[in-house]
């Protein structure tokens, strides 16, 4: 809109907006894994009988909290890299302030899928939805 | 080297989150080459290196808040006021809608809970059969995923770094052939209508068109935009947006303040779940782009057909078995970048295979035995699977025959391009 009505352009507001999508896009993977509302074949859900179908979901659980534990820990060393390093973005903002939301993020994917798993020893087990 | 790869697809099956098995897939591949697997998040973070990205939350916002309110009821008044007196006129606008519609809110099952869910009894109070409506309103759940400002074909454009303004002007085209290619269909079906039908008056049309005043100017608006250069894809998003916005909130106020979060919530945990999948892929792409697989596969192809129409031939199987099993998103993401190179080997222009590799992915929607479509239809309409099988299966047959001739007949892309 400003570039055709006013024809002005802001050079950093694209850096902004970009990064402000990725912060969006790793909070609402949070958002998704808390609603269980990540993308997956659901063939299994629909073909399995239920009794099958409890410890096929413990093993999924438990393979993507490892997977998204692993990642938490890699985006970790890449955010203290950049720290090292003194990394630079949007001009003059030190960089680790921007991709600390990667290891936070992924974490707490983590933290959700383990504790779905965990869920599943502790108490009655959870309804399947 | 097979056996991890074996097992990480048969987590996928089991139905593990795909962005999962994607960064697993990628660290492993890294950790094989000995790279330092902080890899996965420089490459994820290459999120925040993407234009045009920001499109995407604000589109399925847009579609979320737009399906909330009255809008789709309107849609489907103003279309029976329009055409319904025509024989097998409803049938031909109500597949003209679902496109609309389903252009603007994205791929997913929106546009059969919200719209087919009023087509399909209005279509069966105006005397088509029961099995026709049905396989109608599943097929066009999944109608208009070549017309601007679908989610697939920008997405479609990120990932293949083609320009997104060249494919809404390609898909134009295709998408007219698959509407008036079912609306012929829909038509010939239904000559001799059996049950009443409205007769057309002009009241009921301004009465129709006055009631939906806010929502009519919007695709104009949009369309209109894009098409002609007017607005970038990120601008014409943020129009949307405040467009919609301002009417469905201030305007109509159908929509109260308080739902705004939820909204927000519920459209934004579908960009996450897109974008988390992108974010990882752009890692294990890249890494199966470093140790040449695209050229492995050329190669591999090139032993076993010979020529650009085999190797068009193999490439709508693989789409139409893709499209059955994985979702829209996650195929483009996936597999687009993989193909872009092949196909270019094969002299296909990146455009067209956008345009080609879309259209089949709308079939996957509809291909028994786990086509997406079809099991929304069945849930929504409560009917048996088969019953939705049997229903759809001559609008699929149909819309095999468009895409065939979309992927044999390239000028069909690429003419308006000039």
């Amino acid at each position: 809109m400003l570039r055709n009505v006013f024809s002005i352009g802001l050079p950093w507001a694209d850096g902004v907006i970009r990064l402000a999508v990725l912060w969006l896009a790793v909070i609402a993977a949070i958002a998704a894994s808390r609603d269980d509302r990540h993308i997956a074949i659901d063939l299994a859900g629909r073909l399995l009988p239920d009794r099958v179908r409890r410890p096929v979901n413990a093993l999924v659980e438990l393979f993507t909290a490892a997977v998204a534990g692993l990642l938490a820990w890699h985006a970790l060393s890449f955010v203290r890299d950049s720290f090292a390093f003194g990394d630079v973005l949007l001009g003059n903002w030190p960089a680790w302030i921007f991709q600390s939301i990667l290891p936070i993020g992924f974490a707490l994917l983590c933290y959700r899928y383990a504790l779905r798993f965990l869920s599943r020893f502790v108490s009655r087990p959870r309804a399947e939805p | 080297m097979f056996a991890p790869g074996i097992l990480l697809a048969i987590l996928a099956l089991l139905g593990a989150p795909l962005f999962a098995v994607i960064a697993a897939s990628a660290m492993l591949g890294f950790s094989r080459e000995g790279i330092d697997l902080s890899v996965t998040a420089i490459e994820f973070f290459g999120i925040a290196e993407t234009p045009v990205l920001v499109a995407i939350p604000l589109f399925t916002f847009a579609g979320f808040l737009l399906s909330e309110g009255g809008a789709p009821q309107r849609l489907v008044r103003l279309s029976q006021a329009l055409l319904g007196w025509l024989p097998g006129g409803l049938a031909m606008i109500s597949l003209a809608a679902c496109a609309l519609f389903t252009a603007f809110t994205g791929a997913s099952g929106v546009t059969i809970v919200a719209l087919g869910a009023l087509f399909f009894p209005a279509l069966v109070q105006a005397g088509y059969s029961e099995r026709f409506s049905l396989g109608l309103v599943t097929a066009s759940g999944s109608l208009g995923l070549l017309f601007a400002p679908s989610l697939p074909l920008i997405l479609y454009g990120v990932v293949a770094e083609a320009p997104i303004d060249d494919l809404f002007i390609a898909g134009i085209l295709p998408g007219t052939l698959m509407l008036v290619a079912l609306a012929l269909y829909g038509y010939w079906m239904n000559r001799k209508p059996a049950g009443e039908r409205e007769p057309g008056s002009a009241k009921a049309v301004l009465a129709a068109i006055r009631d939906a005043r806010w929502e009519l100017p919007l695709p104009f608006v949009v369309l209109g935009g894009i098409y002609s250069g007017y607005f970038a894809v990120s601008e014409a998003a943020a129009v949307t947006v405040v467009y919609v916005a301002i009417v469905e909130f201030v305007m109509l106020r159908e929509v109260p303040w308080r739902s705004a979060a939820r909204i927000v919530r519920d459209s934004m945990v579908l960009v996450g779940a897109i974008l988390l999948i992108l974010g990882m892929s752009l890692a294990s792409t890249n890494y199966l782009i470093d140790i040449g697989v695209p050229q492995r596969m050329f190669e591999l192809i090139n032993e076993h057909v010979s020529g650009r129409g085999a190797f068009l031939a193999a490439l709508l199987v693989f789409l139409l078995v893709l499209g059955a099993i994985l979702d829209i998103f996650s195929a483009i993401v996936l597999v687009v970048p993989l193909i872009v190179p092949v196909a270019a080997q094969f002299g296909i222009h990146p455009i067209h295979l956008g345009i080609v590799f879309l259209a089949a992915m709308e079939l996957g929607y509809l291909t028994p035995p786990i086509g997406l479509n079809l099991f929304i239809s069945s849930y929504r309409f409560d009917r048996d699977i088969v019953a939705v099988y049997r229903a759809t299966l001559p609008f699929l047959l149909v819309l095999t025959v468009c895409v065939a001739i979309i992927a044999y007949v390239p000028e069909l892309s690429l003419l308006l391009l000039g």
